[in-house]
Formats: structure tokens, C-alpha cells, sequence
């Protein structure tokens, strides 16, 4: 980049660039625009990001994005904790959270089985969930993994880790789209693939 | 079947053609490198979502194109089939940028204006190509069969192109994990579910391709008696990367020529025996981090009177068989699906003697739409150039020079 762009306007730019979906020239575009854009709005910006890492963590219960440990929803004692959705992402929980059917608790295993990306079990929360179903009482696995051969493997490998404990493990239905994510299936689909769950 | 209209944008030499296809031989002449060969790898490229002569879909885009926007690449066709009404087919490949990642190319398949798979694509519009490369199929490596294998069951098999898919996808996982195991990060027990999953779907692969090589020996033969003038024969002999069959008697020997075409195996029986010699191997694999046996190492020989032509054929038998398998291959698709499949013939005409050249136009007389490339119209029969439709490219422009007088 020419001299004649400051460093700090520079670097912003190359930060920007970094994030997904975002080209050196959306970069050039967001970093001019908050250039020009009033002090409240880029101080309240970088707080948030501050935020965003120095007040989050994960549930020591369930492993979901949290602020306060245990999270809201192993914290609620309304919620049903003999049932356990089991999901590869945090955005997953918001996924199922949606259909508004679902009243037991989660497990956030943060990826899928694949060992193209160096990513095996021991890689996922799948110890943490064996041992809590081991001591918590849960009488339901509800794996809700994606519909893609990842998710399957991680599927496969869960049921073959939980049998020991005699737990129930159950598999969302299918009907949810192939090689989709869930966090973009719409709720009516993931409601009737959750209804209609099967024994693995 | 037939291509109705063809839209290209910044496709190789093309930076914009709209042009509307007639039925029956389109012959298409003028000098190299003027877009001639682009416009037949354009359909092949719709039809198959591969180029015949790249593996770099970048390649395809014409970068001298806008230099204001994005690189991008657009091909579209409306294909009409006897029995289907009209298809709209599209694919947009377009440079995007991916972040840390570094660029990349985006391909959008749409059809009927609906984004669809690669493997909902295929099959929609069926091609058979000829090309001088097609020497390769005898001379060149194995991959080269195996791919014409896939090429050809893809189109017309629509479980074949999803276990092909499925098949690709875990071989890459189960390497990736055999090497994991080798490095003592990952543990055998975790190779069930891909073991599984390869079992299942290369059975598949290796049913279709029994039954495929079945079919177009039995043509491929007859069609090879014909041009060669005699009795001799040409057998298409299919060597599984494991054998398939019960007799578990392990290597495949040297006299054995290959599995019986004739005795069909389902694909249950397959993946049984898959898996007994998976595991038989898996020490070997876990020690190589990779797999060794399943269908990604079959291979395909073509014997002329019992010799193997990959090893012993001179250039004009290779030619030969070359030329009775693609006829072979091209009147199996039109049994399988129903109707011809479009013929592109690219260059192969000038490379026969007038004799062969005869019997392949007239083989392929019923198809609906050919389209053919060549430096020298004057090699085609008066009679030819009289029902074909003319058109000469000139730097990705077509000028025509006659419509078919039909
Ligand atoms: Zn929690």
C-alpha cells in the first residue's frame, strides 16, 4: 500500500481483510466509512470487540459461548436435564432454541470428525460428554450433528462412545437437506426432523 | 437431444456469443486458437461440470474481460430432449475472495433457474466426445479409464454419481486418517464409520463398471469387426483394484485376465468382500498411511486377439480400438437413455482414412446434433458439406458461412 496512506488506516484495512467473506476492497470501503463515522460509534465498536473475548467463555456444563458459568440454560431449572441435544456449533443451540419445542440441554462438541482437517475426537468435547452423562443423570443423547458425512462420522462415533453407559442415543430424522448446515435450515424443517428422531 | 441456444460470457477466446444451434452436423472450421475447440468444450463443460482439457476451471475464464468487476465466466444452454420439455442449464464460475484463504473460485450450477448440485446437473445433458487425446484411453495411465469409467456412468446412472461422490470423499478422509493413526494421533477404532462408508459406496462402483464394460464390449466388439475387416477380437478386460469374487484365493495372478463380465455381481456381495480384504490389509495401510485396495486402483485393458494393445498395439490398432469403444459408448448411452446423446468430434476427422471416415459419419447419422471442428472442410464429401450447417470462428466470433440446405 502507498506511503501515502497513514499506518493506522493501513492496518485497519488489513485487519478487515482478514475476516471471511470480506475483499481488500470492502476493507477499504469499512475502514474509510468509520474514518468519517462519529467517535461514539467506533469507541462502542471496539468495545464491543474487547468484549467479545475478554467477558466470553465456554459453559464448564455444556460447553456453549457464555458470559456467566454455568450458562442461562444449564443454569434454568426449568429445563429438562435428563435430555441432552448434542450439536457441532454454538450457533446449533440457536438453531434448535428456535423451533421453541425443545426444553432439555445441550452439548456444544465445537466441530465434527474429520480427519482431512486434523480434527479427531479427542479434538471435540466428546470425553466431557461421556463423563456427563455418566454422573448427571441423563437418560436421552439426542445427536443433532449435521446431515453431511462429517456429522455422520461424529454420529457414528458418539453412539459407539455412549453405548457403554446405556444411555438412549437417538439421531435427528432425516429430510434435513444434505451437505446444509443447521443453522441456516428453516425451524419447520428442524422441528419435524427433531420429532422425528430415531435409536442409533 | 439437442442444444437449443448457447450463451457464453468471457469463456476462453469468447467474451460474449449468443447463438441459437440447428439440428443435424454443424461443422465448424477456421484457423487454431481462433474459439473453435471452446465452443465444444463449453457443452462438454455443461454437460459434465469438467473441461475435457483442463482441471483448472480458471482456465476457462477469459481475464481479459472487465477489468472493473470480479473475474467471472458464464455458460448457459437451453437443451430440448424428445422425451423432456426444455432445460435451462447455467453455470456462473466467478473469482471470489475468501478472506485468509486467498482467492477463489465460486462455480454456480443453475437449472431452470434453481441452484442445483454437480451431481443434479449431470445428466441432463448427455455428450459423447471424440478427441485426439482419446489415445490416451489405451496409452496413457490408468486414471485416464477410470475417469472415462466415471464420465460415462455419471451421466446415466444417477446412484453411481452419488456413491462416486460419497466414494471420492471418504478415500480423502480415510487416508487422511490412516496417516493420523500412523503418527499415533488417531486410533484404528475410528476407522469404522469410513470404512463403512467405502465398503459401501465402492461397491457400487465396481457393480456399474461390470456392468458397463458388459454392455460395450458387446458393441465395442462388433463395431471393431467392422472397421478392422476381419474376425479378430477386441475384449474389454476390467481388473478390479480387489477381486470381488468369493474364491478368496488373494492376489490376482498374471493369467488371470480380469473379472467375468458375464457373471454380474450385486453390489452387497462386493461390498462384503470388500471389507473382508480391507481387513486383511489394514496393518499394510496404517504402515503406509493409505488406502491399497478399492476401486481407485481398477483397472481397464483392452485386448486385440488376446494381447494387451496398452502394451502391444501399434498406433493404427490403438486407433482403432479407440474409435469402437467411443461408437460403443456412444450407442450404449443412446440405449441407456433413450435418445442420442450430442456428439462433439473434435479434430478427429482429418486424423481417418476416407474409408473410416465414411463409417463414422454414417454411424452416427441419427444423431440429433453434431458438432464437429476442423482446419480442412475440404476433407468432408460434397454430399456432407451439403446438409451441414457452416459456420467459420474467427477470434471468438462466428461468421456463418452456410446453413444446411436441407
Ligand atoms: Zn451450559
Amino acid at each position: 500500500m502507498s506511503k501515502a496512506v497513514p499506518q493506522s488506516v493501513t492496518q485497519l484495512i488489513e485487519a478487515f481483510s482478514r475476516l471471511p467473506g470480506v475483499g481488500p476492497k470492502t476493507a477499504s470501503r469499512l475502514t474509510y466509512y468509520l474514518l468519517r463515522a462519529p467517535d461514539e460509534m467506533t469507541q462502542t465498536l471496539a468495545a464491543a470487540l474487547v468484549d467479545l473475548k475478554t467477558k466470553t467463555r465456554y459453559c464448564s456444563v455444556c460447553f456453549n459461548i457464555t458470559e456467566d458459568d454455568p450458562c442461562p440454560i444449564c443454569a434454568d431449572s426449568g429445563r429438562d436435564a435428563t435430555q441432552v441435544v448434542v450439536v457441532e456449533e454454538p450457533l446449533d443451540v440457536l438453531a434448535v432454541e428456535r423451533t421453541g419445542a425443545y426444553q432439555g440441554r445441550y452439548h456444544v462438541l465445537h466441530g465434527a470428525i474429520s480427519p482431512v482437517e486434523g480434527i479427531g475426537p479427542e479434538d471435540l468435547k466428546i470425553r466431557e460428554l461421556v463423563e456427563r452423562v455418566q454422573k448427571e443423570g441423563v437418560l436421552e443423547v439426542i445427536v443433532a450433528t449435521n446431515p453431511g458425512m462429517e456429522g455422520d462420522a461424529t454420529a457414528m462415533y458418539l453412539q459407539r462412545q455412549l453405548a457403554p453407559t446405556g444411555v438412549k442415543t437417538t439421531r435427528l430424522a432425516r429430510g434435513l437437506p444434505t451437505g446444509g448446515d443447521l443453522e441456516y435450515v428453516d425451524s419447520i424443517t428442524l422441528l419435524r426432523a427433531l420429532q422425528g428422531r430415531h435409536e442409533i | 437431444m439437442r442444444i437449443e441456444h448457447l450463451s457464453l460470457q468471457n469463456f476462453r477466446n469468447y467474451a460474449r456469443l449468443e447463438i441459437s444451434l440447428p439440428e443435424g452436423p454443424i461443422l465448424l472450421h477456421g484457423a487454431n486458437a481462433q474459439g473453435k475447440t471452446s465452443l465444444l468444450e463449453a457443452i462438454y463443460y455443461l454437460a459434465t461440470s469438467r473441461s475435457p482439457y483442463t482441471t483448472s476451471d480458471r482456465q476457462l475464464i477469459n481475464w481479459n474481460a472487465d477489468q472493473d468487476l470480479l473475474p467471472f465466466a458464464k455458460i448457459g444452454a437451453e437443451v430440448v430432449t424428445t422425451s423432456r420439455a426444455l432445460n435451462r442449464i447455467e453455470i456462473t464460475l466467478t473469482e471470489a475472495n475468501g478472506g485468509l484463504n486467498g482467492a477463489r473460485l465460486n462455480k454456480e450450477i443453475r437449472v431452470n433457474g434453481v441452484s442445483r448440485r454437480v451431481m443434479d446437473l449431470i445428466g441432463q445433458i448427455n455428450v459423447v466426445m471424440f478427441l485426439p487425446q482419446d489415445m490416451a484411453l489405451i496409452e496413457g495411465a490408468p486414471a485416464e479409464r477410470r475417469r472415462y469409467m466415471n464420465v460415462t456412468l455419471c451421466q446415466t446412472d444417477a446412484e453411481y454419481c452419488q456413491a462416486l461422490a460419497t466414494f471420492d470423499k471418504v478415500l480423502t478422509q480415510r487416508n487422511a486418517l490412516l496417516r493420523r493413526i500412523a503418527d499415533s494421533d488417531g486410533s484404528p477404532d475410528e476407522l469404522a464409520f469410513w470404512d463403512d462408508q467405502l465398503t459401501e459406496s465402492g461397491a457400487v462402483l465396481v457393480a456399474g463398471r461390470q456392468r458397463l464394460l458388459r454392455e460395450l464390449e458387446v458393441k465395442a466388439r462388433q463395431i471393431h469387426r467392422d472397421l478392422s475387416g476381419n474376425e479378430e477380437d477386441l475384449e474389454l478386460c476390467y481388473q478390479p483394484g480387489f477381486m470381488p469374487t468369493a474364491n478368496n484365493t488373494g492376489q490376482l495372478s498374471f493369467d488371470v485376465l480380469g473379472l467375468d463380465l458375464n457373471r454380474q455381481l450385486d453390489a452387497g456381495a462386493i461390498a462384503g468382500q470388500f471389507r473382508e480384504r480391507l481387513g486383511e490389509t489394514v496393518g499394510e495401510e496404517i504402515a503406509r498411511g493409505m488406502t491399497l485396495i478399492g476401486p481407485q486402483r481398477d483397472e481397464l485393458r483392452l485386448l486385440f486377439n488376446g494381447h494387451d494393445l496398452g502394451l502391444y498395439g501399434s498406433r493404427g490398432q490403438t486407433r482403432t480400438a479407440v474409435m469402437a469403444l467411443k461408437l460403443a459408448e456412444l450407442e450404449w448411452m443412446r440405449d441407456v437413455v433413450g435418445e442420442w446423446p450430442i456428439l462433439l468430434l473434435d479434430e478427429v476427422i482429418a486424423e481417418l482414412d476416407a474409408a473410416r471416415r465414411a463409417y463414422l459419419l454414417d454411424r452416427i447419422d441419427g444423431a440429433n446434433q453434431v458438432l464437429l471442428t476442423t482446419t480442412e472442410p475440404e476433407i468432408f464429401t460434397a454430399e456432407f458439406l451439403q446438409r451441414a450447417t457452416r459456420w467459420e470462428v474467427r477470434q471468438g466470433q462466428i461468421v456463418t458461412v452456410s446453413p444446411a440446405s436441407s
